[in-house]
């Protein structure tokens, strides 16, 4: 129960410092710790826990202000982005993060543009991506060390072969 | 692997509970079915973030007095500290001698126009590629706001307010992809339609413009208002919005494309103001900032027939003051005569003599009008100025 406690809390102070402090930094790109939070905690928690944090987290940042997008945008993203670093965290680690962190952006752009919104195209791809993805990975292990000092390793026996790989990170 | 599968169910399950709800979100444009939820859940956490906004906003000083503290290196020990903390209470008076310019410049703007404005101050704002460009800010419907606002700051238009709960409010921003506005050229009334480019915008330092009549010759430095709205509702008439940067070659399309770049940076918002009631009268060109030289040749910018109007000239109308710092106040600000220059004492009754007894020495006749108005759009663009 304090691990589910810890986890909600953990993605809210993520969204709310997002929107205050992270976006108005006054630099254009800035990495997105919301997602670098849930990556981290599908990473530890595993697939299930990881696609039903990023669904919440996701709703959570549909619904936080400002926003006037469709709501489950981001829950989309989020909830397929936790379960891919559950899913695969526990065999290649760094590898899992790092493609998760580049791979995310890019996503949300996809459904955007696949969604419709304005504004959407090949050029703001080539605009945003690369560097939301190098922010984003450059973030990364911050983050997930962060986490894991809050959360603690993975609890599962096979464990043992995923923590030294997380100390390096 | 036998958890894989049911994981693999779970993960199908949720996704499609997200699609769900974007397509029940998409198709409810106009009964929004999750509407009381989001009027709830953006209450709970507009509440969270102006909390949390007031905590972080020595942040952005600290990051401010670490980058300016270079040259105190070699100071000694405890001068260092000493320095520090100065550095620390200066840069936070930085702040908010720079919030009070910034307030200063959009009621002077404000003023200028007419309009009747609400402080507000951004608390939040979004940025993850792929979405939408918008603040939050701390005035909601209990200050008056309501869906549809124009908003501006001291150097022209900001965008309009998407949503509003009782405390904060929701601002789509005017490089956001999504928002159009009408627009019109300087000294003519040739009409446009500016739109956000979003991150192709460089992160809003540059719109789109499409002027409707593609046979028109248009220039690199001319600079554009908002046309304005049926009742003012999205956007109120006449608020500057930014200057031709590009034109671009489109022979044969039916509309001629440029790119301008906004008067207000759009990237680093801070003190807004929310436009509750438009004016009375379109103030046309008047709330542009004085030309550049080489422009103001050709094109004398204050046009008579606007200037002259003493009616454009009221003193700007704060509708929520307890928010303004007290030293930087709309008494400030208001006009050197803002009695004389309402167009109640201009009509020949008000010109009577005992309205120029010797308690009101300052009272002038129509004609004078004129010249205040001069010199307070002068005292305006001082502000305007320092900001830039």
């Amino acid at each position: 129960m304090p691990r589910i406690l810890l986890t909600t809390l953990l993605v809210l102070t993520a969204l709310v410092l997002q929107v205050t402090v992270v976006n108005r930094l006054p630099v254009s790109v800035v990495p997105d710790f919301v997602l670098l939070v849930v990556i981290a905690l599908g990473a530890i928690r595993g697939p299930v826990a990881g696609a039903t944090i990023g669904f919440f987290s996701g709703l959570g940042a549909d619904l936080l202000p400002p926003a006037d997008h469709a709501l489950g945008q981001h829950a989309l993203v989020l909830c397929l982005v936790g379960f891919t670093a559950g899913r695969w965290a526990e065999r290649w680690p760094l590898l899992t993060v790092a493609a998760c962190a580049v791979g995310a952006p890019a996503f949300a752009l996809a459904v955007s543009g696949l969604l419709g919104d304005p504004g959407i195209d090949l050029r703001t791809f080539e605009a945003v991506w690369p560097m939301a993805a190098l922010v984003n990975l450059l973030a990364a292990p911050v983050v997930v060390w962060a986490v894991l000092k809050v959360l603690g390793p993975r609890p599962e026996k096979a464990t043992a072969a995923a923590v030294p790989g997380w100390r390096r990170a | 692997m036998k958890d894989s599968r049911r994981s693999r169910l779970f993960l199908g399950l949720l996704l499609a509970v997200a699609l769900v709800l974007i397509t029940v979100d998409h198709r409810s444009e106009n009964t929004p079915v999750f509407g009381p939820l989001r009027t709830i859940v953006t209450s709970a956490f507009g509440a969270v973030e102006r909390g949390v906004s007031t905590v972080t906003e020595p942040i952005g000083g600290f990051v401010g007095a670490l980058a300016g503290a270079q040259g105190s290196r070699e100071q000694i020990t405890n001068l260092k500290a000493q320095n520090s903390k100065l550095e620390g209470e200066l840069s936070s008076q930085r702040i908010d001698k720079r919030r009070s310019a910034e307030l200063q410049a959009m009621l002077g703007l404000s003023g200028l126009g007419g309009y009747k404005v609400v402080p507000a101050q951004v608390v939040a704002r979004r940025a993850s590629p792929g979405f939408e460009d918008a603040v939050e800010i701390d005035a909601g419907t209990a200050d008056g706001i309501k869906p549809d606002m124009t908003v501006l700051n001291g150097q022209g238009l900001v965008g309009r307010v998407v949503r509003a709960t009782t405390s904060t409010a929701t601002v789509v921003l005017l490089c956001d992809p999504a928002s159009s506005t009408g627009a019109r050229i300087e000294n003519s009334g040739e009409l446009g339609v500016i739109s956000g480019l979003g991150a192709n915008g460089n992160s809003g330092r540059r719109i789109m413009f499409r002027l409707l009549d593609s046979t028109l010759p248009i220039a690199a430095g001319t600079r554009l208002v908002s046309f304005g709205s049926q009742q003012g509702v999205p956007y109120v008439a006449g608020v500057p919005i930014g200057v031709i940067e590009k034109v671009e070659a489109t022979p044969g399309e039916l509309t001629r494309t440029a790119y301008a770049k906004p008067f207000a940076d759009l990237s680093s918002i801070d003190v807004v103001g929310v436009v509750v009631e438009g004016p009375k009268r379109d103030p046309r060109d008047s709330l542009l900032p004085p030309a550049p030289k080489p422009a103001a040749k050709p094109k004398p910018k204050p046009k008579p027939a606007t200037s002259a109007l003493p009616g454009q000239q009221a003193p700007p109308q704060i509708a929520r003051p307890g928010v303004t710092n007290p030293e930087t106040g709309p008494a400030n600000r208001a006009p050197a005569g803002p009695e004389n220059t309402a167009p109640r004492n201009t009509r020949p009754e008000n010109t009577a003599p005992e309205n120029t007894a010797p308690e009101n020495p300052e009272n002038v006749a129509p004609a004078d009008t004129r010249t205040t108005d001069r010199e307070n759009r002068g005292e305006t663009s001082i502000p305007d100025d320092e900001a830039a």
